[in-house]
Parts: structure tokens; sequence; C-alpha cells
């Protein structure tokens, strides 16, 4: 027994070292990545400038063509992330400042996502990686309930999200396989499907009264001096419970509310997101209301 | 709890622990210990069904004794048949009941008369099929004196509800495991460090090879309607790589935890996809599964002693009834029954024993024909498994059709954002690895057994696929 114990006992330690190892070849994969996402985008890069950085979920994403801010001299990018909540955009901020960007305006699509304080997993593992070498990720999700594990076990953070972050993910970084994450400024354009969905139901979302996302990201903006702009973006018109919109703008005045600015469904793939000539009429709007010269 | 979850990672250790260095006095309290851990182990899938697997242990318990007890033939009789029938019963009313009331319904509907049935709204205990076969096999074995009635409550209850093969076997006999149970267990270093790498490689087959199959053959055959001829070949080879990930590495994994107890289980598997007909592939799938019926359904029929019609009958009933075990529903019915059809022509030309030897390849025409025979025969079952895994028969006869009028074999972009031909890479290399140890048990064990378990190790936390958490597919049956 004793032998045998002594055996588990090696088992252990080789599987502790393979766990250390692992970690430390996927974090240094992941340290020189910068064409696949817009997550490694910011964290792998140095100081930049921006007249403008649109923050949010897909319907940021989809919805904020940055082309259109250049074609007027402002330097933007859309670092809208599709499936994100607004603990994905609070963070993405955060790393924007500790890399020492420099920007001017925020754009912060707040509306569906201002309704939960949750992190969007798919998302937030990307942030991951990263973990152990920057501060504001550590802060991030320090209050998550499995801190601990993903900051202390090593290789726990990869195998928990393999889907995201795990062996395949990883292999790619190292063939230099790029994503179109970043083309376009950012701004990932929708078709308009003949089978997209025109329904929508969100009668029982709420938006929570203090989000606490969207408060630091109106707070950190404050500090540092950038124009906070957040919007509302346009959702079709078949949809329940439009009144969700008029309990945001109550709770949250200073959100502009342009929900109703595209109506038609021939400006949109699905009832949630526009497709290009719809955010090409919204993002001319914005401009015109916010960067009018 | 999963084998491959945490919580067993937990488990397992605490009751090698107590089983060795507390409860290690006796048999008794060994066999105590492991069922108040396999009592434990069931209930944190349902705690409900608890009550419905020591009833049955009770019922098969009581009514073994009362068998060998009976002084006439017809209190013998009367037991048995109140064993077999309500074994029988729960897993009709369980599994069966709602199938056949909904397809008499629809059978009656078609007929122009309208019924709607009376469905139960129940869910499937787990493991019921496999508690019910340990039971049933044991009191027919007593029925026909193969074996004597266990006297001791604990020592039964310990080979129904061991929980190692309690949810998805091997279904074990009593001639087998009750012999090990009655007596006191020592510690064997090498039984033990076999365990671990029949663990280890369970895992390797659960969380690479199956679960990663998983998505993918999901996305095929959820969208069939859309996929290429290329992709739907490789949704059938991706469906069965998974489950034959999933169910032998469960099996291994089973086996493994066993032998750290000291207990050797039936072998379940024995690398089925290198066999050279469909009767060998029944002699190394499931083998637990197949003994049983040719034992307790095959032979009690007549098996092959009454003449051609009778075997051919024999056959097609222990197929067709084998599949009907998996669940109710036609397609594995259908599974079965193609599986017959598979079968028949060896038995016809009386070549179902032709490949009893092991598998050699050398440089000769001979080596060919056998690579090609294991080709074809590994074409033949993804065909089947085609029925097996397709939500209706429409659906896999239409699946195959479209194998056919696609013929197209281009590379396709799956709806989970990932191409249908990324792991077959993966593949050769898990084939490989398993054609060169067919010989063994698992292929780490041997000479470098250390640097392959670190390597088996290193690959389940490079490659396994974790966050698309799968639950064992023979859970379901």
């Amino acid at each position: 027994m004793k032998k045998f114990l002594i055996y588990i006992a090696k088992i252990s330690v080789v599987t502790v070292l393979i766990a250390f190892l692992l970690d430390g070849l996927y974090t240094y994969i992941f340290m020189h990545s910068n064409n696949r996402g817009k997550i490694e985008k910011v964290f792998n890069s140095k100081a930049q400038k921006y007249d403008v950085v649109f923050l949010g979920s897909s319907r940021a994403n989809n919805h904020f063509v940055a082309q259109m801010f250049e074609d007027k001299g402002l330097k933007a990018f859309n670092y809208g992330m599709s499936g994100g909540h607004l603990f994905e955009a609070s963070l993405m901020l955060k790393l924007m400042i500790e890399r020492k960007y420099e920007i001017k305006n925020v754009i912060l699509e707040a509306d569906l996502n201002l309704s939960n304080e949750h992190q969007a997993e798919g998302i937030s593992a990307r942030f991951l990686p990263y973990i152990h070498n920057s501060e504001v990720i550590k802060d991030h999700f320090s209050n998550e309930a499995d801190f601990n594990e993903l900051y202390y076990i090593p290789f726990y953070r990869y195998i928990k999200y393999d889907g995201k972050i795990g062996f395949r993910e990883a292999f790619f970084i190292s063939m230099n396989r790029r994503t179109n994450a970043q083309d376009n400024l950012g701004y990932y354009q929708l078709e308009k499907h003949k089978n997209g969905n025109m329904k929508n139901n969100i009668v029982n979302l709420n938006p929570l009264k203090h989000n606490k996302y969207y408060e630091e990201i109106k707070n950190i903006c404050k500090a540092k001096k950038i124009n906070f702009i957040s919007v509302m973006t346009p959702i079709c018109e078949n949809t329940k419970g439009m009144n969700y919109f008029d309990k945001v703008k109550k709770a949250y005045p200073e959100i502009h509310n342009y929900e109703n600015v595209v109506i038609e469904d021939k400006y949109f793939s699905s009832c949630g997101h526009m497709n290009d000539a719809g955010a090409k009429m919204f993002t001319a709007r914005i401009i015109k209301d916010f960067f009018k010269k | 709890m999963f084998f491959n979850s945490i919580a067993f990672a937990i488990f397992l250790p605490i009751v090698f622990f107590l089983y060795w260095f507390v409860f290690n006095k006796n048999k008794s309290t060994q066999n105590a210990l492991l069922i108040i851990a396999s009592y434990y182990f069931y209930s944190c899938w349902d705690w409900r069904f608890l009550f419905l697997l020591v009833f049955s242990t009770f019922l098969d318990y009581y009514t073994g004794i009362q068998i060998e007890k009976g002084k006439s033939e017809k209190s013998r009789k009367f037991w048995f048949w109140l064993s077999i029938l309500v074994n029988l019963g729960f897993l009709g009313v369980f599994k069966y009941y709602n199938f056949f009331a909904s397809s008499f319904s629809e059978l009656l509907n078609s007929a122009g008369v309208k019924a709607s049935p009376f469905l139960l709204n129940v869910i499937l205990p787990v493991g019921i099929s496999f508690y019910t076969f340990h039971g049933l096999s044991y009191v027919i074995d007593i029925y026909f004196k193969r074996i004597k009635a266990e006297y001791n409550f604990v020592d039964y209850s310990l080979f129904v509800s061991y929980f190692p093969l309690l949810v998805a076997g091997p279904i074990e006999r009593a001639t087998h495991l009750l012999p090990e149970i009655k007596v006191k267990r020592e510690f064997d270093l090498e039984n033990a460090k076999q365990g671990i790498y029949q663990i280890i490689w369970g895992l390797v087959k659960k969380v690479i090879i199956a679960d990663t199959c998983a998505p993918y053959a999901n996305a095929v055959f959820d969208n069939y309607t859309s996929m290429n001829s290329f992709s739907l070949i490789l949704g059938a080879i991706y469906f069965a790589f998974q489950i034959y990930g999933d169910f032998s590495g469960y099996s291994d994994i089973a086996l493994g935890v066993s032998k750290l107890f000291g207990l050797d289980l039936l072998r379940n598997f024995n690398y089925p996809y290198f066999s050279r007909d469909i009767a060998e592939f029944w002699r190394r799938w499931h083998i637990s599964l197949s003994s049983w019926f040719r034992d307790y359904l095959y032979i009690p029929l007549g098996g092959s002693k009454g003449g051609l019609w009778m075997k051919i009958r024999n056959t097609f009933i222990i197929f067709v009834v084998s599949g009907f075990w998996h669940g109710a529903n036609w397609t594995y019915l259908a599974w079965g029954f193609i599986n017959a059809v598979y079968f028949l022509p060896l038995l016809l030309s009386n070549s179902n024993r032709n490949n009893m030897d092991t598998i050699q390849l050398k440089f000769n025409f001979d080596s060919v024909k056998v690579f090609l025979s294991i080709l074809y025969t590994f074409a033949l079952t993804c065909i089947a498994w085609v029925f097996f895994r397709a939500k209706t028969i429409t659906d896999a006869v239409l699946y195959l059709k479209r194998i056919i009028t696609s013929k197209d074999f281009s590379f396709q972009y799956l709806d989970n954002e990932r191409y249908s031909y990324e792991l077959l890479l993966m593949i050769g290399i898990f084939v490989l690895i398993e054609w060169n140890n067919r010989s063994k048990v698992e292929p780490l064990s041997g000479k470098w057994s250390t640097l392959k378990v670190a390597l088996a190790i290193l690959a389940i936390m490079a490659f396994g696929t974790f966050s698309d958490y799968k639950e064992f597919i023979y859970f379901q049956f």
C-alpha cells in the first residue's frame, strides 16, 4: 500500500507539473496573439489614441460603423463584443486605460444589457489568459465566485473554458490564423436574412437601477475626462415590452434613446440586430447628433 | 456524480482511504462501506429512486431464497415468475409504457380511430436497465440451479448496487462477482496500478474522444438536410467514436475503479472497431450485454440447436430485443434489426465464428484482405449507428440517402463554428494507439508506463473537452 500511495503521489506531482507547464505555454501563446480578437488586440497593444471608442454587446458590434467616423476624420474603433455584457465592456475600458490609451469619446450601447450584472462567460473567458499579467483583469474577476480556482489553480481556466481559450484557440494563434473580429475597424456588418426572426419579447426584462458595471464605465470616463455618451440602439417594431426603453430612460436619464430611429424590418437582420443599411442610418444619426462640427 | 467530475475525484479517494485503512478488518466491514458509498453515489443522481433500487434488491434477494427453499416446483415457479414480472414491470412502466401507449394511439389514429394516450409523467431512473438485469440473471441462475441463493443481504446488495457498475454496467453475473464479494480483499499493488491505467485511459476516451466528437456529430446530425456527402460520412464516423469513447471509456473507468477495491469486473469492450465481421464486432462490443442475451434469451429460446429457421428467428429476436433494451424508440429497434440482417449471411454460411483468433497484419495479400474487412465492418457499423443516433427512422433513411445523392465532398463549416474535417487527425492517432496495443486491456501498461501515463494526463488536460460538459450516453439506458 505504501508503494501505491507513493505512486499516486508521483502521479499527482506529475499532474501539477504538467498543469504549470501547460499554463505557462498557453499563457505565452496568448500573450503573443493580436489578430484573433479584440481583447487580445487591446492586451497586446501599446498606448493608442482614439477620438471615439464603441463599447457594448452585439448591439454595438453590429450597429456602429466605425469607418463612417474615420471618414469624418475621427479615429475610431468598434470594441463591441457579440455575446458580451456590461461586465466585459467595463473590463475592456479598464484594460485600455491600463494600456494608457488616450480616448476622447466613449460611446456605450446601454439598453438590454442593463438588465444584468453577470459576466458573459463565453466572452469574459477571453480575458482569463492574462489574469496573472494584468491587475485590472485580476481585480475585475476578484468578486466572482470561482476567482480562487481561476487564479490559483494552474491551467484551471484553460480547462474550464476550453471551448474559448483551449487547445484549438492556442493552436490557431500559434498558426497565426486570423479572424475577422478586427476587420472594418471592429464593426461586424450583418446582412438582411430572409428568415430572420423579426419578433422579440422583452416583457420580463427590467433594467437594474444602479448597474454596477454601467456606473463603473461612467466613473472611469469621468475620472479620465473622457466624454461619455450612452445610447439605446434600435430594435425591431415587433417587440413585446417596448416600454423597457422608457424604464431605462427613467432609471438613467443620461442615456440617449435611439431605439426608434430605425424601425422598418428591411433594416434589420434579426429583431435585435440591424443589417448594414440600418447600421449606417443609425451611425449617421449618431454622428449628426454628437459629432457635427 | 459523473466519473469525470470534481465530485467523483473527491469521493473516490475518501472511499478508498476508508476502505483500506478504516473498514479493512474483514469482508463484512468492507462490503458495508461499499454499500453505503454506492447508495450515496446513486442518491447523488436522484435520492428518490434509491427506494426503487433498494426495493428491487430486496425483491430479488427474497425471491432468490424462496426459489431455493421451495419444496414444490409450483412454489419455485411462483417466486421465479413473481421476480421476473415485477422486475420487467418496473422496466416496462418507467422505460416503455409511454412509448407503447403513444405508438398504440398513433396506430389507432392512423386507422381513423381517435385516441389520445394516457401518458405517465415519469422520468427514467438512472441505471434501471443495468441493475434490473443484474437481478434477473441472479434469479434465473437460482431457478435453473446454476448457483445457490445468497443469504447475506449486504453481500447481495453490493452485487446489485456496487457503485462502479451501478449506472452503466458492465452487467455482472452472480457467478462472477458474488464469489469475489464473499471474501476479504487484500490490497494488490499491480492490480491497483492496472486500475489507475484503466481509469486514465477511460478518461482519455471520454474527454478527448467522446466529448470532442459529440459537438461535431451533433452539428451534422441536427442539420443533416444541409450537409454534403463528406460531412454526413464524417458525422457518422464521429458518432461511432463518440459512442465508443463514451461507453467503453465509462467501462474502463468502472473496471479501473473496481480494481482499486480489489474487485475484478467483467470486461465490456475489446477494441470492437478492429473486428473483421459483424459477429466478431458483437463479441467485442458491450460484451456483458451480448453475453447476457446469449445466455438468458438466445439459449433458452433454443439457440442454434433447432434447425435453420429457429436459428434465424432467435438471432433476430436477440438483436431486436437488444436494440429495444437501449431505449423506447423505433430507431433502436431498427438498429437491432439492421445488425441482425448484417449477421444473417454469417449465420447462413456458418462463418459467424470464423474470426476468433487475434488479428495479425503482415506485408502480404491476406493482410490487405483483413484490413479491408475491418474497414468494411466499420462502415456497416457506422450505417447502423445512423439509425441509433437519428431522432426518427425517416431521419436516418434521409441521412443515408443524402450521402449518396449529395455527391459533394467539399469541406463544410458547421453550425458549431468548426470545420467538419477537424477531428480526423485526432481520431487517426487514437486508432493507431489502440491498434498498437490491441493485445492489452489498455495502452498505458507495460514498458515506459510512467511516461505513457504522464503523456495521457497531458493529453487529457490539453486536448480534452470540459466546458461542453456531457453526461455518459449510456446513463439514459
